[in-house]
């Protein structure tokens, strides 16, 4: 080699070398982070704290904005180029980012750092990502499951072994159905199955479908609809979506019949306060809710619940939309590498395993849940029934482009359905080729 | 002659008709009522207690904690355990902003609008009646409409989380008030104006030292309206400056609003914060209520 080109190379490679060492010194300046849950907000803030100890350049500023306006705002900073850094991303609204190219492809960190996606939990990590590209990583997962109001259960002669081995079908309601009835009581004190029920005077309710759900009806109706053999569609994207099944019709078709039977509220009676609502005010026994709402209902409720899982279904299992937030990074950041950083560290067992001693969250980290419920169990509540969920039928949410329209779309059909305006079937036939129309436009 | 004696006068008795009347006012101030009383309540409720309790006419077992919880004097974590929102606001930021907004508008609109009207209540220049029909014709347009331009507008003027861009749609006019206060000031004597003419008197003379003090009514009037609206305003600060630093009151009431998806409100935080924040338009109504409600009549009957 020539003496020049060698010094050449030699300087070449000790100015690499220079900069590889100096990379981690490089990184700085400030990353904005934003979430909606305000509650989780000091244990984020506590993951921050530890997370610049270990990065003394990178300020981490933690922004809430909470579920009602988050998006609202999230769109804006896009527009406006303020949004955050880093943002806590929901698998119902990723799609529209993705496709609206706001998104940052997580996929060469990932390489180069060599992040293992068989870490987390199965069937987190899949969702995020669109021809091989990723564009979060998994933070939390979350299953639905019933919260039973035990008062109302013991002076219904309801035991809790019944509660738990719940079947249900949409022609009679199997168990479920009778366990409804039996807890529904009138103002005499009569149950739904007693002769002489007084449906137009009900005290308490047995169960409350929380509204309409939209297109994932992720607590209201998805879990009794899969556990009858319905799916959303084939795969994540698939534009041929199934809402057309008859399946999902005559799901929502029986849960339409519970209040003309007294033993639900009518939907009008749940309104803008929500079905926590009534069971708080003890107007309901049950009601189904995500692993999100476990604080808010033991801090709510001021008698003795238990939390179990969803009834099994014709289908021969109980099934759960398993959820999961994740974190992205948004497109327009001016300090990718520093958000990069942060994010890698919301995956780490540091801080999700942080969020799980308080009980906030499963973990998307595999192995972690076990502590989550413990710090639960330490509160005074037993969350094995979300677990429980979480290792029976498990499905994605629906995941399409267009998500806000075809979301509206579904949640005035199922609406019109749920208050008695329209038939099930007729209905959903309609929307599902309207959906699939804006899908393939 | 005999005095009759005070016995021998009639008692007074309210004629039923003004019973009536009386009776049908009290229960149009309940209604009015009603709906404060309960942000009031709800906003004295223990957050855990609240929906125990909904339906009691009194808060259950009365407390200061939100007031406390909405003012920083309890700690979010403190906060949380106790039932409501982990919401970090800072009020008192939030509040100095709200002050000094509503300030600015206040000061900005009302001077500007009132030159704008004077303009056109007696200078004469070309164009003037179409000018002033724009102005009038603007009362017509929702701002809703003009929220989109007005975004874009002060983006590119890199306005945007700041206190200028908060500002700037509201400061340079308002229909209603340019059109308020030129029939106000076309039914001043023209006499007093003219002979400060005469005096020599340039027309922003006679305007400053002649027409505003004797204005002094429909311009408080103007003031006190753009303050209300100004202090009420939240979504075009929610939109254009949404950053903690600049937030005004009801943009940072948001942080209380729901947490989750289908989670609720945190009620008896927010309820605390409205309490706070209606004060200051209360005070105002109170104070000068009457001299808003008849200086609006008195113009409106011209």
């Amino acid at each position: 080699m020539h003496p020049v080109s060698r010094l050449r190379t030699t300087l070449a490679a000790a100015l690499l070398l220079l900069l590889l060492a100096a990379a981690p010194a490089a990184l700085a300046g400030t990353v904005r982070y934003m979430l909606w849950d305000a509650s989780q907000r000091p244990l984020y803030q506590q993951c921050a704290n530890d997370f610049q100890k270990a990065h003394p350049g990178i300020r981490i500023r933690i922004q809430q904005q909470g579920w009602d306006d988050y998006w609202t705002t999230l769109s804006t900073g896009f527009v406006a180029e303020t949004a955050p850094d880093v943002f806590t991303n929901h698998l119902s609204k990723f799609p529209d980012l993705v496709a609206n190219g706001q998104l940052a492809d997580l996929t060469p960190w990932i390489r180069r750092d060599g992040l293992d996606p068989s870490r987390y939990v199965k069937g987190l990590y899949g969702p995020w990502g669109r021809a091989g590209r990723q564009y979060g990583l998994p933070k939390d997962w979350d299953t639905v499951a019933l919260v039973v109001n035990l008062d109302h259960a013991r002076r219904a002669g309801v035991s809790e072994a019944e509660l738990r081995t719940m079947d249900w079908n949409p022609r009679d309601g199997g168990s479920f159905g009778r366990i409804v009835a039996r807890l529904t009581r009138d103002q005499a004190g009569r149950s739904a199955l007693d002769a002489g029920f007084d449906k137009t005077r009900v005290q308490v309710h047995g169960y409350q479908n929380p509204g309409p759900g939209g297109m994932s009806g992720q607590t209201e109706w998805s879990a009794f609809a899969v556990s009858n053999g319905f799916r959303f569609q084939a795969a994540p994207w698939d534009t041929a979506l199934r809402y057309d099944d008859p399946r999902l019709a005559e799901t929502l078709a029986w849960l339409a019949g519970l209040p003309a039977r007294g033993v639900s509220a009518p939907p009008q009676a749940v309104g803008r306060l929500g079905v926590d609502t009534l069971f708080a005010t003890g107007r309901v026994a049950m009601v189904p809710a995500g692993a999100w709402m476990i604080g808010h209902y033991a801090r709510q409720a001021r008698f003795a619940h238990a939390w179990v899982p969803l009834p099994q279904g014709p289908a021969g299992v109980r099934a759960s939309m398993l959820n999961g937030l994740a974190d992205s990074i948004w497109i327009g950041s001016r300090n990718q590498e520093e958000a990069w950083a942060w994010v890698r560290y919301l995956a780490t067992p540091a801080c999700q395993g942080l969020l799980a001693d308080a009980g906030a969250v499963f973990p998307a980290l595999d192995g972690l849940a076990g502590r989550t419920l413990a710090a639960q169990r330490r509160a005074g509540t037993d969350a094995r029934a979300f677990i429980e969920m979480a290792q029976a039928h498990t499905f994605a949410p629906p995941i399409v482009e267009n998500a806000a329209e075809i979301n509206a779309l579904f949640d005035t059909a199922i609406e019109s359905v749920l208050l008695g305006q329209a038939e099930a079937g007729a209905a959903l036939r309609q929307a599902n080729t309207r959906a699939i129309g804006l899908l393939r436009r | 002659m005999r005095r009759p004696t005070p016995a021998a006068a009639p008692p007074r008795r309210l004629p039923p008709l003004r019973l009536l009347a009386w009776a049908a006012l009290l229960a149009m101030l309940a209604l009015t009522l009603a709906p404060l009383w309960m942000v009031l309540k709800t906003a004295l409720e223990h957050p855990q207690a609240l929906l125990a309790h909904a339906a009691a006419p009194w808060p259950h077992d009365a407390t200061l904690l939100n007031f406390r919880r909405v003012l920083g004097f309890v700690g979010v974590d403190e906060a949380v355990a106790l039932g409501g929102s982990g919401a970090d606001i800072d009020f008192l930021r939030a509040l100095g902003n709200s002050l000094l907004f509503t300030l600015l508008v206040v000061v900005l609109q009302t001077a500007n609008s009132a030159m704008a009207a004077y303009a056109f209540a007696r200078l004469r220049f070309p164009g003037r009646q179409w000018l002033f029909g724009a102005v009038v014709g603007s009362m017509m347009l929702p701002g809703v409409v003009l929220f989109i331009p007005n975004f874009v507008f002060i983006k590119q003027l890199g306005w945007l989380n700041t206190m200028a861009g908060m500002v700037a749609p509201f400061c340079l006019m308002s229909g209603f008030s340019i059109f308020f206060l030129r029939q106000f000031f076309l039914s001043l004597p023209r006499d007093l104006e003219e002979a400060a003419l005469l005096d020599g008197a340039s027309p922003f003379c006679i305007f400053r030292r002649i027409v505003l003090p004797l204005s002094a009514t429909p311009l408080a009037t103007i003031a006190m309206l753009s303050g209300i609206n100004a202090w009420n305003e939240f979504f075009w600060p929610f939109i254009v400056a949404p950053g903690e630093a600049q937030q005004v009151l009801p943009v940072a009431l948001q942080s209380f609003k729901s947490q989750t998806p289908q989670g609720q409100p945190d009620w008896t935080g927010l309820m605390a914060a409205a309490t706070i924040t209606l004060l200051p338009t209360l005070a105002l109504l109170l104070a000068f209520g009457r001299r808003v409600v008849e200086s609006v009549q008195y113009s409106g009957g011209k």
